[in-house]
């Protein structure tokens, strides 16, 4: 669903991004976890066409996002960690703007099903400026599910909601990958990806140090077997020293 | 070094170095040169001498009376509906940092005033420059210090009203009792000016004309009662219009008395006033964000929207786009700069109508603002690439093509433009109908007409298109989103994309004018019909340069990047 292949994305001098390689298929989660800095977000927004790759080629549901770009994001939704809204659209708008660059038909249902689903209802009519942190999130993340995307990127989350809001969006990630979407998911909550993760992907100064499920990942790194995975993680990013 | 003057001095001292750093790239460079130009051809050279009757009327009695009234008048209105709130505001990070700080309020009142003061020193600055152009016989000196009185005088009267305004609404009677004297002073004014004014209103409204009217106002400013009201600002603004050191030397020392009184009276107002510059300093990092998206008559906070525009949810994609640019015209003041035209228009016709012919000046003043809307119309509004480059990342994201992209945004701000510009066109076609002159014949009017809706969307298509153009192709020229750079060489770069803007038209002008000539020339049809085509053909042919240009910046668009734009 989501193959990248020998992805580079270069700034000038600067790479942050090399030789980055994975694929997440229908129904899988693939967490991305790494430092600060280490090249993740760069990876999303390549992924999501927002930025151009230096190098490799990314394909989204068997689109090629560099020769049909168009197709490859109907198929795909972002959901960045700092919510980027339109400041004069309303909640609802917004739905209706997202339904139409997406071609969705029955947006009076969608919008009504997805409103409920993130307790946006009483808030339709209000502009993000009125609205919480937390609740421009929501609203963020309802704008990307409202096209049923078969390949859904998500940047931090769970930022900014409140613990009812976490615990809805865990099961929404589960829900869409359970139908068949392939997720992947940024977050430095690591207890977040080893809960809903059935991969992970450890990024290191722009370059993949660890790929697979957590037990084979583990297991390729002798020493790191029994540590709890933020063991792991300073391990393999080699931020044990510092922490130590 | 005291916390507070450092983090002044080290703020301003690295926005100077990031100045000069900026200016070492050679497109910051080249525009610090521009905007320096530019400072020093309106500002600073000097214009040759005024002639004694030119500085009486520019600096004579009657100017100090407006300037003092108009002093007076904004300082009431910051009294009475507390519209300097913005007085009191802090930046962000000073509200967290400062405000959480064991600092005392009469240090963070300092504190505010230290640095009002860079404000006020500019603002000096430039108005000794503005008056010595004319060359006075006041070294400047002398009029910088009478200046910087004058400003720091108000900006502390500004504070101080401020504060008693946040005390008396957070404690009502109690802060009134509190701060008597100073409400008692301001009353004063306010009542002998009323007065003053309500004594001679006869005479106001027995005015002839306009010039005997504000000679009237004048008389009777400077008699009493309103004259008491006025005494201690005009103290305050008469070194200001000082024409000789003599007389600078008498008036200087009365009002820096005014000034020392002002300061007295704000360092010991000792208010409560952190809610109220909390509030402040929201309202105030609205109305930034506003004027960094050029949204600059959006005065009032967004609320929720009491009616929409219906969008079916399929269709073409680019409609989505169009439509939500609709969408924030309409829910900004953006709008009313196009209900204005028709209104302003009809109004202004009105006003310079000597009993004539009304109908002829209708006409006129249509046509003028219809020929201001092409050149500003592009500038006041903005609801294109302008405004939606700061979401470049939600927008590169969309299933749109890059080129569907830019001709949606294109249109978004051009078919509002030339739909108003049409209509100022329509009111003055109507107009010479009616009226006695007769300057084109009526077959010529109609026949321009005819083609006006199509020079009106071509005309708007290529200026928004080369505007669109800058803010993709050289963004670090064009105020886009939470970035706006300051400065000369920010003043420069507008120069220089203005001068960009006209070249580009310039050029692109030139097959629809050579058109347009060749077939009025050759055409062997009726003027009127000749004259038509000519407009309608020539709009085509710029219209196709647009399209043209579109998709090049649409292509500029897809290899753009977020982190470019910031």
């Amino acid at each position: 669903m989501i193959a990248v292949h020998d992805l580079k994305k270069l700034y000038g001098d600067f790479t942050a991004v090399s030789s980055m390689t994975f694929d997440v298929g229908p129904g899988e989660i693939l967490g991305l976890v790494g430092p600060n800095g280490a090249g993740k977000t760069t990876t999303l927004r390549c992924i999501a066409g927002i930025i151009s790759p230096s190098g490799g080629t990314i394909s989204i549901a068997g689109h090629d996002l560099r020769t049909d770009a168009i197709e490859a994001k109907r198929a795909l939704a972002f959901i960045p960690d700092e919510p980027h809204l339109f400041e004069y659209l309303s909640v609802e708008e917004h739905l209706r703007f997202i339904a139409r660059l997406y071609g969705v038909a029955d947006i009076d249902a969608r919008s009504t099903a997805i409103l409920s689903e993130m307790e946006l209802t009483d808030k339709k009519r209000s502009l993000p400026g009125e609205l919480s942190r937390g609740m421009r999130q929501k609203l963020a993340i309802a704008c990307g599910l409202l096209h049923n995307p078969s390949a859904l990127i998500l940047d931090e989350p769970l930022t900014g909601l409140d613990p009812a809001g976490m615990r809805r969006m865990r099961a929404t990630i589960t829900a869409r990958a359970s139908a068949g979407a392939a997720v992947i998911l940024s977050s430095h909550l690591l207890n977040l990806v080893e809960e809903l993760c059935t991969k992970m992907l450890v990024v290191r100064q722009g370059k993949c140090v660890a790929y697979g499920t957590i037990p084979s990942i583990i297991a390729a790194h002798p020493g790191l077997e029994g540590l709890p995975l933020e063991d792991v993680f300073l391990a393999l990013t080699g931020d044990g020293a510092q922490g130590a | 070094m005291n916390a507070l003057l450092y983090l002044v001095f080290l703020s301003a001292r690295n926005r100077f170095l990031g100045a000069i750093r900026r200016a070492r790239s050679p497109r910051y460079g080249a525009a610090l040169i521009a905007g320096g130009a530019y400072i020093w051809w309106f500002l600073i050279h000097p214009m040759g001498k005024m002639t004694p009757s030119m500085l009486q009327s520019f600096l004579g009695q009657g100017t100090e009376m407006f300037v003092t009234l108009l002093t007076v008048l904004t300082l009431m209105g910051s009294w009475v509906f507390g519209a300097d709130a913005t007085a009191l505001a802090f930046t962000q990070a000073e509200v967290s940092m400062l405000f959480s700080a064991p600092l005392s309020r009469r240090r963070l009142i300092a504190y505010k005033l230290f640095k009002a003061q860079i404000a006020v020193l500019i603002n000096s600055l430039i108005w000794v420059f503005v008056l010595r152009r004319g060359g006075t016989i006041l070294p400047s000196p002398l009029r910088a210090i009478g200046i910087w009185v004058l400003f720091s005088t108000l900006s502390l009267h500004r504070l101080g009203a401020a504060l008693v305004r946040s005390s008396w609404t957070a404690h009502g009677q109690f802060a009134a009792k509190r701060h008597r004297w100073s409400i008692v002073v301001f009353a004063g004014v306010g009542v002998a000016l009323i007065v003053g004014l309500i004594s001679g209103r006869q005479e106001l409204m027995s005015a002839p004309d306009s010039g005997e009217f504000f000679s009237t106002l004048g008389r009777l400013l400077a008699s009493p009662p309103a004259v008491w009201g006025l005494g201690p600002f005009r103290l305050v603004v008469a070194p200001t219009f000082a024409t000789s050191i003599s007389q600078w030397a008498h008036a200087i020392w009365p009002a820096a008395l005014v000034l020392a009184l002002h300061l007295l009276w704000v360092a010991y107002t000792d208010s409560e006033f952190e809610e109220a510059a909390l509030e402040a300093s929201i309202e105030r990092a609205r109305r930034i964000e506003a004027m960094r998206t050029r949204r600059t008559f959006a005065v009032g906070a967004p609320r929720s929207p009491s009616s929409t525009i219906q969008l079916a949810s399929v269709g073409h994609p680019a409609l989505a786009i169009i439509w939500k640019n609709m969408l924030c015209l309409k829910r900004t003041a953006q709008l009313r700069v196009f209900v204005g035209p028709f209104a302003m228009a009809i109004a202004v016709g009105f006003a310079f109508t000597t009993g004539l012919d009304t109908a002829a000046h209708i006409a006129i003043s249509s046509l003028l603002f219809a020929g201001l809307l092409l050149i500003f119309g592009g500038r006041l509004i903005r609801n294109d690439l302008r405004q939606d480059m700061q979401h470049l990342p939600l927008i590169k994201a969309l299933p749109i093509s890059s080129g569907d992209i830019v001709i949606a945004e294109v249109a978004s701000a051009t078919l509002p433009i030339a739909a108003v510009q049409f209509g100022l066109l329509v009111i003055c076609y109507v107009s010479l109908f009616i009226t006695r002159t007769y300057w084109v014949s009526p077959q010529i009017r109609t026949g321009l007409l005819v083609g006006a809706p199509f020079a009106c969307l071509a005309f708007n298509a290529a200026l928004i298109t080369i505007q669109n153009g800058m803010a993709v192709l050289f963004p670090a020229w064009v105020r886009l989103g939470p970035v706006v750079t300051t400065g000369v060489e920010a003043l420069g770069q507008n120069v220089l994309a203005m001068i960009a803007n006209l070249i580009s038209l310039g050029v692109g002008m030139v097959p629809p004018v050579i058109i347009a000539w060749g077939l009025v020339t050759f055409l062997h049809q009726p003027r009127a019909i000749s004259l038509a085509l000519a407009v309608i053909i020539s709009s085509f042919v710029l219209g196709i340069e647009t399209y043209g240009a579109i998709r090049f910046i649409g292509r500029s668009l897809g290899k753009a990047e977020p982190l470019q734009t910031v």
